[in-house]
């Protein structure tokens, strides 16, 4: 469960402070896929970096299963990320120094695991890269580098998927491919699955939608919102389009 | 941990190729700690051995005046009471030697030693061709002498040669002798023969610089207070007493602060190499810091990252250290291929030594560590949100944690270089130093860059984007500055005082002032002997004669000091050691007198001397004060009438501490110093050098270009020395440069790109980096040539007290030198820029 209370974030711009994120209250029930969209600049990444403990909010709480993340440490953060949270980003964002079997141990390793190797083995697998595992970075394709970063971001089995526009950096076909392995793997894990997205069609997929602008929800009711999802909606959330 | 040392090891595999150049040179300076400490202590090892051989003795009584009855009845007291069991008497004076052969016109001054049967009491005298010495070798005139004299007079074992009036038959060539030490200075080769011998040589006549000896054999029991008591006895008689375990513990001292002191270079080299390492931390966390945040996105706390950064570090370290350690395994191994045989008398078993290998890895390791430790924090900073933002502000708090970890870098960095150096204040001092030239460096460094800025707007494309170039952040100038910079000073600087130092010893012996000393003349030898030299010296002019005398003080009731006996003169130090005095009406054209006044040309009642002003200086001697001079036994007492300045760098007039007015010795017994201005030509030097000790046996010849040469020589090993450590400097300096080079090759091959498909050629590009390393280099080498001038004038006045010329061609060398060099690696070291296809690169982006 995620739940955010009037959660902002105010940045300095130019000497002047520039309101990034309006007073949002949010609640995300375990296993939904909540679907974020709006346009360059909205606040969207803002939010889902909020919800993953990687910024803090200038006002307001987050809470993650009952957990105010507002109040921890960035160790305790990175501690909370690498055992709840798993994060695929536009532009991948692997080590390029290490190969993909690596790059996906890294996580589990860091919570010191010991079946990392064959874990990491069998998602390499899941994401149809068993035979890739040897390569670095650079000599994977960019379809192949998302799978590697969805398989790392699902090394810890964890409870909430953030994924920051997934295949805005892939062509059609890729990224059909990949979004079609994140949600299955969702749905399978009954994973929370938070996707920024500019792409209509990937968020008709979700169960909830939320639309920003200018760093405020917005936009009609023009889906009512689902019934599996639980617990209040803020205005500008939309249901699925199932 | 697991994940640490796992993530440590990826990243060396991913990013070895661009660290090895900087713990390349972490090794060269382990090596070079691990090396010299290895050689010294083998050497310490073998001799702290043999400190008894050396001595030949356990105790040693020596002097200059043969013993009188105190000396030699105590002697007697003693080993009636079984305190000595043993003794044996030597003598050594230095004297000319020649062949007996008249066809070989060759002579040469050498340390003659006369022993007796029981010579030497401890060690081996070993000799060429596996013979074992006994005295038979010398009975008879017999005479072991050391190969180099036998070399250049072209003899062999068994041919005579003369010492004083007398012929010696060669019997054999020593090898290594006890009682000789190692690297101590000595007039000649050693000659030795029969005590019984020695009388028949004429050499022992009045004013001959013999040492008289006393070998003592000792029980070990009594060797301590014996000592002591024989040091009470004879406070008053002018001999010393030394024990084999003072010059143990001497000895002991001196390897030991020689050590710490060598080890100073490698530490030096090592520290630049920690410089290095800190920029290419700081470099590295820079190119890391997306994989830094990735890592804290997926769980890595900053403690675990930076923990894997550090042991990186650490590991590299190590790998470097043990490099060095190989390194220093080789040269040692190679040493004693290089060490001359003279030197090598001892039985030196070269080899690492455990403590040293144990102190160059440490060093290797805390200066790895120390100084990548601050820019590593950086990896605290990298926020995981960057990964979704480019555009966070850096954080404006002040970084507490780094500024308490740059102060105990610095706390430890003085630690460990006390430690090296065996001393907190040479410590501080080398730390101090450093600090204060790479401050100064970084200063000129950014002045210098500066002064080139305005070559942006030059003509020249090429020239404009070097010159850019060297200005652009990051591009680790500061750094390859200091370290190329530093080498070049090193090598510079030692170059200019070295030619100031033989221009001046060459002014000294110009054409036309004298360059011969003859010593021991005895008086009645003074008329044959100026005769002699009109006769074979042809144009040249008679020789002055100088007499001399040789004195001691023996008390001083002055003014500000009052020393009542010899023994309160023996606690002033040098003051109690034997002077070499003479009387004269007039100065010299060497001194001055800076207090009192100079004798006019009357007889005066008293005995008037003239002082040095050392002495005035360190022993608080004034004009007005009573000094008691022991003249071959006599007492005299002098007052002290005028202090002189004198200009010791001109040693043609001969420089004096005591100058008498004449009147005081005319009855004296004393000997003359003779000083003429002999041919230039080597084969009539030779010739005149011949026919004088043919004629005056007892008369001791010093040719001072023969010095001056000796003088080239250790001058020229001293430059050699100090070059090799400039040279490992400047290497150093190269592989920063290299390391810089592939650490930001990146970025130059990405903009090498984009100007290949903006229209520039590889030419025009390599011409860029040519210029841009060749402006990097000859500012370096500016800065290097400046301090070097600096440091060689400084050297030059206050150290040495001579003029200083500048060298404008060796600046104007070395700044050309340094940029070349500098040109060379940089371009060598970034031919991938070069290579590289634009297209590739701009779809790698």
């Amino acid at each position: 469960m995620i739940e955010l209370r009037g959660v902002s974030k105010t940045v300095m711009s130019g000497g002047r402070p520039l309101t990034i994120l309006h007073p949002l209250d949010l609640s995300i029930p375990s296993g939904q896929f909540l679907a974020v969209v709006g346009p360059s600049g909205s606040g969207k990444s803002t939010l889902l970096g909020l919800v993953a403990g990687l910024d803090s909010p200038t006002t307001g709480t987050i809470l993650i299963d009952g957990t105010d993340i507002t109040t921890l440490g960035e160790d305790q953060l990175a501690r909370l990320r690498g055992e709840k949270i798993g994060f695929v980003f536009q532009f991948f964002h692997l080590v390029p120094s290490l190969t993909a079997f690596e790059n996906i141990s890294i996580p589990m390793e860091i919570a010191g695991r010991r079946d990392a190797a064959p874990r990491a083995r069998r998602l390499l697998d899941e994401v149809g890269l068993a035979d890739r595992g040897h390569h670095y970075p650079s000599q994977l394709s960019g379809g192949e580098q998302q799978r590697v970063a969805l398989a790392r971001a699902l090394a810890n089995d964890p409870v909430i998927v953030l994924a920051d526009e997934p295949t805005g950096n892939l062509d059609s076909t890729t990224g059909r491919h990949i979004m079609d392995l994140l949600l299955g793997i969702q749905r399978a894990r009954r994973s929370t699955l938070l996707l920024v997205t500019h792409d209509a069609d990937l968020a008709a997929l979700a169960d909830v939608r939320l639309a920003l602008r200018d760093g405020r929800p917005v936009g009609p009711r023009a889906v009512p919102v689902a019934t599996s999802v639980e617990g209040s909606v803020s205005s500008g959330v939309e249901g699925p389009a199932r | 941990m697991r994940f640490i040392v796992r993530m440590a090891l990826r990243e060396i595999r991913a990013s070895w190729q661009r660290l090895v150049f900087f713990f390349v040179c972490i090794a060269i300076g382990v090596a070079a700690i691990v090396a010299l400490r290895s050689v010294i202590q083998s050497v310490r090892v073998a001799l702290s051995g043999e400190a008894r051989a050396l001595l030949s003795a356990d105790l040693v009584i020596s002097g200059n005046d043969p013993f009188n009855r105190t000396v030699r009845e105590t002697i007697a007291r003693e080993a009636r009471a079984g305190r000595v069991t043993a003794e044996s008497e030597a003598k050594e004076l230095p004297t000319m030697v020649r062949p007996a052969d008249p066809a070989i016109v060759a002579s040469r001054i050498v340390e003659l030693r006369a022993v007796q049967s029981s010579f030497p009491m401890y060690g081996t005298l070993r000799l060429q061709g596996g013979h074992t010495y006994s005295h038979d070798f010398l009975r008879g005139h017999g005479a072991l002498v050391r190969p180099e004299l036998l070399a250049q007079f072209g003899l062999g074992v068994g041919d005579r040669i003369i010492i004083g009036t007398q012929r010696f038959q060669v019997r054999g060539v020593i090898e290594s002798e006890p009682g000789r030490r190692l690297g101590a200075f000595s007039v000649g080769p050693r000659v030795l023969i029969d005590y019984a011998d020695l009388e028949s040589t004429d050499l022992l006549t009045f004013g001959s610089r013999v040492n008289h000896q006393l070998l003592l054999k000792v029980p070990d029991a009594a060797l301590a207070a014996l000592t002591m008591d024989l040091r009470q006895a004879f406070a008053n008689e002018f001999v010393f007493v030394r024990s084999y375990r003072r010059n143990e513990d001497r000895m002991s001292q001196d390897f030991e602060r020689a050590e710490n002191y060598l080890s100073l270079v490698g530490l030096v080299v090592v520290i630049l190499g920690g410089i290095g390492v800190s920029s290419v931390a700081r470099v590295f966390v820079q190119q890391k810091i997306r994989s830094i945040a990735v890592l804290k996105c997926v769980g890595g706390t900053s403690h675990q990252i930076l923990a894997v950064y550090l042991v990186q570090v650490l590991l590299l370290g190590l790998a470097g250290s043990l490099l060095g350690v190989v390194l220093a395994a080789l040269v040692v191994a190679a040493v004693p291929s290089f060490v001359p045989n003279s030197v090598n008398m001892l039985q030196i078993d070269y080899g690492l030594t455990r403590t040293a290998v144990a102190q160059g890895l440490l060093v290797g390791l805390l200066v790895s560590l120390l100084f990548s430790l601050v820019p590593l924090l950086e990896v605290r900073h990298v926020k995981p949100s960057l990964l979704l933002r480019q555009d966070i502000p850096p954080a404006q708090r002040v970084d507490w944690v780094k500024w308490a970890a740059t102060a105990l870098v610095a706390g430890a960095l003085v630690a460990v270089a006390a430690w090296q150096a065996g001393s907190l204040r040479v410590g501080l001092m080398l730390s101090g130093g450093f600090v204060c030239t790479a401050v100064l460096l970084y200063v000129a460094g950014l002045v210098l860059v500066r002064a080139v800025q305005p070559l942006r707007y030059a003509r020249s494309f090429a020239l404009r984007q070097a010159v850019l170039h060297v200005a652009r952040p990051g591009n680790q100038t500061r750094v390859i500055l200091l370290a190329v910079g530093l080498g070049a000073f090193f090598i510079i600087g030692v170059r200019a005082l070295q030619a100031n130092l033989l221009k001046d010893f060459a002014i000294q012996l110009g054409e036309n002032s004298p360059d011969m000393f003859l010593m021991d003349v005895q008086p009645d030898q003074r008329q044959a002997l100026s005769a002699f030299i009109d006769d074979h010296n042809g144009p040249n002019g008679p020789p002055r004669m100088i007499p001399v005398l040789r004195a001691r003080v023996v008390g001083v009731r002055g003014r500000d000091v009052s020393l009542d006996r010899y023994e309160d003169v023996r606690g002033r130090g040098s003051l109690s050691r034997e002077y070499t005095i003479t009387y004269r009406p007039a100065l010299e054209a060497n001194e001055q007198v800076i207090a009192g006044q100079w004798w006019d040309s009357s007889t005066s009642g008293g005995a008037e001397v003239s002082i040095e002003e050392s002495l005035r200086d360190h022993f608080q001697i004034q004009v007005g004060d009573q000094m008691r001079f022991d003249v071959l036994g006599r007492t005299i007492t002098a007052t002290v009438t005028s202090v002189r300045r004198v200009e010791w760098r001109d040693f043609r007039a001969g420089g004096f501490m005591f100058v008498f007015r004449p009147g005081t010795f005319d009855n004296a017994p004393h000997t003359f110093v003779s000083t003429l201005q002999a041919p230039l030509d080597p084969a009539a030097r030779a010739r005149l050098q011949g026919a004088l000790v043919r004629a005056f046996p007892n008369v001791s010849v010093i040719d001072l270009r023969e010095l001056l040469d000796t003088i080239r020589r250790v001058l020229n090993n001293v430059t050699l020395g100090v070059t090799v450590v400039g040279a490992l400097v400047l290497l150093s300096g190269a592989l920063i440069l290299v390391g810089a080079v592939s650490m930001t090759k990146f970025r130059r091959v990405y903009e090498a790109a984009i100007l290949k498909t903006l229209g520039a050629s590889t030419r025009l590009i390599a011409t860029m980096l040519l210029l841009e390393y060749g402006v990097l280099g000859a500012i370096a080498g500016t800065i290097g040539s400046a301090g070097a001038m600096v440091l060689s004038w400084a050297v030059a006045t206050y150290a040495l007290d001579m003029p200083w010329t500048s060298a404008p061609l060796l600046s104007v060398m070395g700044i050309v030198l340094t940029a070349l060099f500098v040109a060379a690696v940089g371009v060598a070291a970034s031919l991938d820029v070069l290579r590289h296809k634009p297209l590739a690169t701009l779809r790698a982006e």
